[in-house]
């Protein structure tokens, strides 16, 4: 079975986790690392994808100064979406070559992983057709954005745990007018802790895409990182 | 020489979302050139070779099917 190191980055701001992800894919590509695979939560943020207009975040600027929410613009596919505590991250760096070399497969895959993980906390959730991510009717449980270069991804998977504060109000999520965001504690009706459903995911992960997670430290990847 | 999009999978159409480099650039082999867009992923098309780029045959947002040519090279 194919192998994927998997590294916990805890919560973390936003900025130095996408360099770090830029310089790992750069070395994965290279072949100097193996497959990788981050997990992590982000500090509120908003992102805005290759499709996204900067008219779809909705906040003032001085709003977004006062609760230090950013707006970046990023390399990903989508348009604007949020990220912030409570919101589960996963971040695949994988040489898509050794994994069916298949742009929407792999996006399908990322939505199979947020689908099961939900069904592990009795949330039924599914796709909707020309709209990647997770939905529960027209509330968005999880997101997808991907960046693939010489097959090899980067960025990846955003799936709304326990969003403590939910901070969406702040943009149109995806571009798409009447979306609300939605998470797994509200549509299961209890807590949800964050280690529970990171452990879910993993595992889910595992099945999904067939390989195995290796535990690698932090400070490694810095170390190929830098 | 013909930039073309890889194939990519059961991928049936792209949006070309971005020109990384304009007509008359000169470029590198492997250089980023372009970045297609499908299902919330991009996937970045590189030069096949070195050269310069003589044609953009999509424009930004512009569709096209994994196969096609969005821009033709020329050597130097």
């Amino acid at each position: 079975m194919k192998e994927v190191a998997h590294v916990a980055l805890g919560r973390a701001p936003y900025r130095p986790v996408w360099e770090l992800q830029r310089r790992l894919a750069a070395l994965r590509r290279q072949g100097h690392i193996p497959d990788l695979l981050l997990s992590l939560e982000h500090e509120p943020v908003i992102t805005v994808g290759r499709q996204g207009g900067a008219g779809h975040v909705l906040a003032p600027q001085e709003v977004l100064d006062r609760l230090k929410v950013e707006v970046v613009e990023v390399e990903r596919g989508g348009d604007v979406t949020y990220h912030g505590p409570g919101q589960l991250i996963l971040y695949p760096i994988l040489d898509l070559r050794d994994h069916g070399r298949d742009l929407r497969r792999y996006v399908a895959s990322l939505e199979e992983v947020m689908i099961r993980t939900a069904a592990r906390f009795g949330v039924e959730a599914h796709r909707r057709p020309g709209f990647p991510g997770i939905w529960q009717g027209l509330k968005k449980l999880g997101s997808v954005g991907v960046h693939v270069r010489g097959w090899v991804t980067m960025h990846g998977l955003a799936l709304n745990v326990d969003l403590q504060p939910n901070l969406f109000s702040l943009i149109v999520p995806c571009g798409l007018h009447g979306v609300e965001a939605v998470s797994l504690a509200q549509l299961a009706g209890r807590p949800i802790p964050m280690e529970e459903a990171r452990a879910a995911a993993l595992e889910v992960f595992s099945q999904v895409f067939s390989v195995r997670l290796t535990p690698l430290d932090r400070e490694a990847l810095e170390r190929w990182g830098t | 020489m013909d930039i073309t999009v890889p194939l990519l999978g059961e991928v049936e159409e792209v949006t070309l979302v971005r020109w990384l480099v304009q007509v008359g650039q000169e470029v590198q082999a492997g250089e980023a050139v372009a970045e297609v867009e499908a299902d919330k992923a991009v996937f970045v098309i590189e030069a096949p070779a070195a050269g310069r780029l003589a044609e953009a045959l999509v424009p930004e947002g512009g569709r096209v099917r994994p196969g096609e040519a969005i821009g033709r090279l020329e050597g130097t």
